[in-house]
């Protein structure tokens, strides 16, 4: 022992080695985060939790076990009664408590099976909880990598419909034009939905029933002064915001689609393959080459597939 | 099941003026000198009588002992009288006891007794009581057992014979005190004459006494000086159902002494039908049932679990009210304030139905152990009437503790709200903390609780929780409270008794073997038992007290710190309910008022300040009660702490033990009760960690705040308490601050540095005491 402390003599620093590197500005927030962490209050909380831990250990102690028990003068007094462990009482007396009662602390007002039926349900929420939590890592993955290809693929669906849409006035103008007389054009919104081929109907059929709820919206919540002004002119309705226009509405929007609907429940890769295959078929129009050929053969397209086009 | 108050509360028995149950029976009587006449029966009785050899002849022409001129009684032979033999008697004109006429009011309760179901087998009992030395009597409340019963023993066994009395146990002393008045009544005599009663601190029997009734307590103190019981010739056990700490010892004990004393009769009554176990314990000795009179009982319980048991049970009272037919109600909750705040609540909200609605009057009156007497008195006033002639009926609402679940009977209650709850006492060795909790009752207690509805006709019991809840939750039976204590009394008291050996001693239900090490090993401590588990003298003194044994201890060295006199107040103070009253709406002014009082050293100084302002107030002449009332102190608390002293006092005074005070301008006054507060108490010891955390010492070692009632202003590191308040928090109650040398110097076996272990901060702290007063002794030791 001598020798470690001679060893030591001259040693100059005093107990831990301030860090070289912090400053006094650094130190004196530390010691403050130290102290405040340190003299903080606990709150009744953490304090309840604490006793509630604390208890809980003590109870689940046995007294007779362990080395404080040999020391105790109690147990030894009760051995020299013949206490040779297991319960009190005459021998014939079997089935008397070893184990003390427990106390049960009870907080607050809740009525009998309150606790239990509390219980009872956070386990089953739970257990739910716990089979959804059950998803691994790759599953996520995919499960993302799934999702982002679907909603790519239904944008492509979309803007598939849309060249559909612009093809077929494409050729109506050019019919027309070759046709009958210019000006008499037939807008597409009275055109009855049937008509339109079910590849691109639901596009236009999203477009007629929002602008047909925007109206009755519109019809609906009528702004404040419902008074005709006869001072107002056309224009300051317009700037009111007060004129009603009107829309043809198309025939058949309200009745039912059964075709569209089956088409509408398809998956988002097997629309577009066959809005593909439309375009192809009726425009000779490549999706992905974004090209209209000009004969059927289609020569010097890759093939029906967006890889073919890679 | 009994009404359970502080530990400490409990030790002592509280006098009380008068009973709830207080009969009217002022009929004077003459008293007659009696003559010597004896009768050649008797005297061949006394011959014949094996227990009379010390008895006095009585050739000085008054003897007691002897039946009056003609009575009844003359040819009747001991152990072998019929029923109607003693129904004759009983018809007679003159009392066979006392040789006077009977009284008018005599006649009318005769014919009433003459109805109890218990009557009709009057024969039966009889038979088998004397065919065997222990009976096992099941009699439902309102079978008139625990009146009668003992009247039929007395008229067979003829104590006045022999001088030896029969003695019939109580776990309550209010019960005790109102059967004997009944009683009394009922044979036609005076209480403390022929039928007396004995509870702690008041002793209503004299020589003439035959026939007692006591608390289970007050049998096992006569036991200690009487090992077997020798006054008495047969012993009831009542109510032995609720297994009371005193009724458990006692029916080991009587186990035990009936071996020994064939001619000890013992009957062991119970109100329920749990009588097997009771059975198999005394040697399978017979049973006899009488049935209640009771009617059928529908109960009801609630779809779901209750979210706020209170708030349930006020609204169930409130729809009872304003739609069941005739008849009062009864509510079972927990404690006082609990009941005071439900009583106020549901006055007001019947006050808003009879305003919207047509329904009657209610009277709402609460229950419980610490009620003043003529407040107790109210449940049993008859219903209010009806606002207006043929409008609907009033009705009563009694709130109370479980106090009314067996003990009282009330009746007129139809209606039965049961929430599930009462507050028991519990004691766990490993945490060392002994206290009132709300638990759920058992299965028995809800029965039993249910049970009160049917007793004047066909009830309803609410019970406020679902029928599942009612099969899993609820124990069977309510744990005997000998499982539920800390037994350091106890195992004083048989050590005491004679056991020698706890171990095998033969309970119904024994104890778990860690709550009597624990129990042993402070005893040991307190100096009362030595490391061989024997008596030690100062045990053997404290055991004469009827107090916890540190308190005893306290109170037998306080001569040594010159303050006997101011420790004993302090005893009596400790003994009695919180002096201190805090009324919800006045809580402001109540503290205001305590602080008059406050002693900046701590809360048992506080309320010896109140006593002693208390004293000179009466010594002077005032009017004590209006003096509490506005200090907001109990005046009934402070009384019955006054009696509980004048009592201790003469236990001392028995003793040989000094009472002296030290000169109150002494500077040292209070420091003496503070070190002798340390001589009791020093197991009760915390020490501040940090701000308002205090940290328990030793073994005990648990956070804890002081309670905020707590006068306490000095900055004390180390406190002694009187009381550990568990509940979802952890109080130390009743606190004053003391220094750390006083644990080395009073407690050295205990705070023995030595063989410390755990909490290393404590140990250094009192190893740097001890140092600082080893260099002080030295220093002084120097000049």
């Amino acid at each position: 022992m001598a020798s470690d402390e001679d060893d030591d003599y001259m040693n100059m620093t005093f107990g831990e080695e301030p860090k070289a590197n912090e400053t006094s500005l650094q130190r004196r927030q530390r010691l403050k985060r130290e102290g405040e962490i340190k003299g903080r209050v606990k709150s009744k909380a953490e304090l309840a939790a604490e006793e509630r831990e604390a208890r809980e250990a003590a109870l689940s102690k046995s007294m007779l076990e362990g080395a404080q028990a040999k020391k105790s003068k109690g147990l030894a007094m009760m051995a020299k009664m013949g206490f040779k462990g297991g319960a009190l009482g005459s021998k014939e007396n079997a089935g008397a408590r070893v184990e003390p009662l427990r106390p049960e602390m009870k907080d607050g007002r809740g009525g009998i099976g309150l606790d239990s039926e509390r219980k009872r349900k956070l386990r089953e929420t739970a257990e739910s909880v716990e089979k959804k939590v059950k998803i691994d890592e790759n599953e996520f993955r995919d499960r993302v990598r799934r999702e982002c290809e679907a909603a790519r693929c239904e944008r492509q669906v979309y803007a598939a419909m849309k060249v559909c849409e612009r093809m077929d006035e494409e050729k109506q103008a050019s019919s027309a034009a070759e046709g009958e007389a210019p000006g008499k054009k037939r807008t597409l919104s009275t055109r009855p939905l049937k008509s339109i081929p079910v590849a691109w109907r639901g596009l236009v059929r999203t477009r007629e029933v929002e602008r047909d709820q925007r109206m009755k919206q519109q019809s609906s919540t009528p702004r404040l002064p419902m008074y005709e002004d006869d001072l107002e002119d056309e224009d300051d309705k317009k700037a009111m915001g007060n004129t009603l226009d009107s829309y043809a509405l198309v025939q058949d929007l309200d009745e039912e689609d059964p075709e569209l609907d089956e088409f509408n429940a398809l998956e988002a890769d097997v629309k577009l393959k066959q809005l593909v295959e439309y375009l192809r078929k009726e425009y000779r129009y490549c999706f992905w080459c974004k090209f209209e050929y000009p004969d059927n053969a289609m020569d010097g397209c890759p093939g029906l597939t967006e890889e073919d086009h890679d | 099941m009994a009404d359970e108050r502080s530990s400490k509360v409990s030790k002592l028995e509280r006098k009380r003026s008068r009973s709830p149950v207080d009969t009217n029976s002022s009929t004077k009587r003459a008293k007659v000198e009696k003559t010597e006449d004896s009768d050649d029966d008797d005297k061949k009785a006394i011959e014949h009588n094996p227990y009379l050899s010390h008895w006095n002849d009585g050739s000085n022409g008054f003897s007691e002992g002897k039946l009056p001129v003609g009575s009844a009684l003359k040819h009747f032979k001991r152990r072998q009288t019929t029923a109607k033999q003693a129904s004759k008697a009983e018809d007679g004109d003159n009392n066979p006891f006392t040789g006077e006429p009977h009284s008018e009011q005599y006649f009318t309760i005769l014919k009433a007794r003459r109805n109890l179901p218990v009557h009709k087998q009057r024969q039966e009992f009889l038979d088998s009581y004397q065919k065997s030395q222990i009976l096992v009597f099941v009699g439902e409340t309102g079978s008139g057992k625990t009146t009668q019963i003992p009247q039929y023993v007395v008229y067979d066994e003829l104590p006045h014979l022999n001088h030896k009395m029969v003695a019939c146990t109580q776990p309550r002393r209010v019960a005790a005190m109102s059967v004997a008045q009944r009683v009394a009544d009922e044979l036609d005599v005076n209480i403390g004459e022929e039928v007396g009663y004995s509870i702690r601190f008041e002793d209503k029997t004299s020589s003439k006494t035959i026939l007692k009734y006591m608390t289970d307590g007050m049998l096992l103190r006569e036991a200690m000086h009487d090992h077997t019981l020798s006054r008495y010739s047969c012993i009831i056990l009542d109510e032995a159902h609720e297994r009371t700490l005193a009724t458990d010892i006692l029916m080991a004990l009587l186990k035990g002494i009936t071996q020994r004393r064939p001619d000890l009769k013992l009957i062991v009554m119970s109100a329920t039908l749990d009588a097997q176990k009771f059975q198999r314990y005394f040697f399978d000795a017979p049973l006899l049932v009488v049935p209640g009179r009771t009617h059928p009982v529908e109960i009801f319980y609630t779809p779901e679990p209750e979210k706020d048991y209170v708030e349930g049970a006020i609204r169930t009272v409130l729809q009872i009210h304003a739609g069941e037919a005739e008849g009062d109600i009864l509510l079972f909750l927990t404690g006082e304030e609990e009941i005071e705040d439900t009583c106020r609540k549901i006055s007001l909200e019947v006050d808003e139905l009879i305003r919207e609605t047509d329904c009657g009057p209610m009277n709402v009156c609460p229950l419980y152990g610490t009620l003043p007497p003529h407040q107790q008195q109210r449940i049993f006033d008859p219903p209010p009437a009806p606002f207006k002639k043929g409008g609907r009926p009033g009705r009563k609402c009694i709130i109370s503790t479980n106090i009314a679940e067996t003990s009282l009977t009330i009746d007129g209650i139809v209606y039965v709200v049961d929430p599930g709850f009462s507050k028991q006492k519990i004691y766990n060795p490993r945490l060392r903390v002994e206290s009132l909790l709300v638990s759920a009752i058992s299965k028995a207690s809800a029965q039993q609780r249910a049970g009160r509805a049917g007793r004047t006709k066909p009830g309803k019991c609410f019970r406020l929780y679902t029928e599942k809840a009612f099969k899993e939750e609820l124990i069977e039976q309510t744990y005997p409270e000998i499982l539920r204590s800390n037994l350091a009394n106890t195992v004083l008291e048989l050590k005491k008794l004679g056991v020698k050996d706890l171990v095998h001693f033969d309970l119904m239900d024994p104890p778990a073997p860690e709550t009597m090490m624990r129990a042993l090993e402070e005893l040991n401590y307190l100096a009362c038992l030595d490391d061989e588990g024997e008596l030690t003298q100062l045990g053997s003194l404290a055991s004469e007290f009827p107090l916890d044994p540190a308190l005893a201890v306290m109170l037998i060295s306080s001569p040594e710190f010159y303050c006997s006199n101011e420790i004993l107040s302090l005893t009596a103070l400790l003994s009695v309910p919180q002096i201190f009253l805090r009324p919800a709406q006045k809580r402001r002014e109540a503290d205001e008022m305590k602080n008059l009082f406050k002693h900046n050293d701590g809360d048992h100084l506080t309320m010896l300040n109140v006593y002693h302002a208390f004293k000179g107030i009466l010594g002077r002449g005032e009017d004590g009660k209006k003096w509490c009332h506005q200090h907001y102190l109990s005046f009934r608390h402070l009384s019955s702490a006054d009696n509980v002293r004048a009592q201790l006092k003469r236990i001392m005074e028995t003793h040989g033990l000094d009472l002296v005070s030290t000169d109150f301008s002494d500077r040292d006054y209070y420091t003496n009760i503070r070190r002798a507060l340390v001589a009791g108490f020093f197991m009760q010891v915390a020490k501040r960690e940090n701000n308002k955390i205090y940290r328990t010492l030793k073994d005990n070692n648990s956070a804890v705040m002081l309670h905020p009632s707590t006068v306490l202003g000095a900055d004390y590191d180390w406190v002694i308490y009187n009381e550990f308040v568990l509940t979802s928090k952890q109080y130390v109650r009743t606190v004053t601050g003391i220094r750390p040398e006083w644990l080395l110097e009073l407690a050295p076996q205990y705070y023995d540095l030595e063989s410390w272990e755990g909490q290393k901060d404590v140990k250094q702290a009192l190893k740097a005491v001890a140092d600082k007063m080893r260099r002080r002794a030295a220093m002084k030791a120097g000049r």
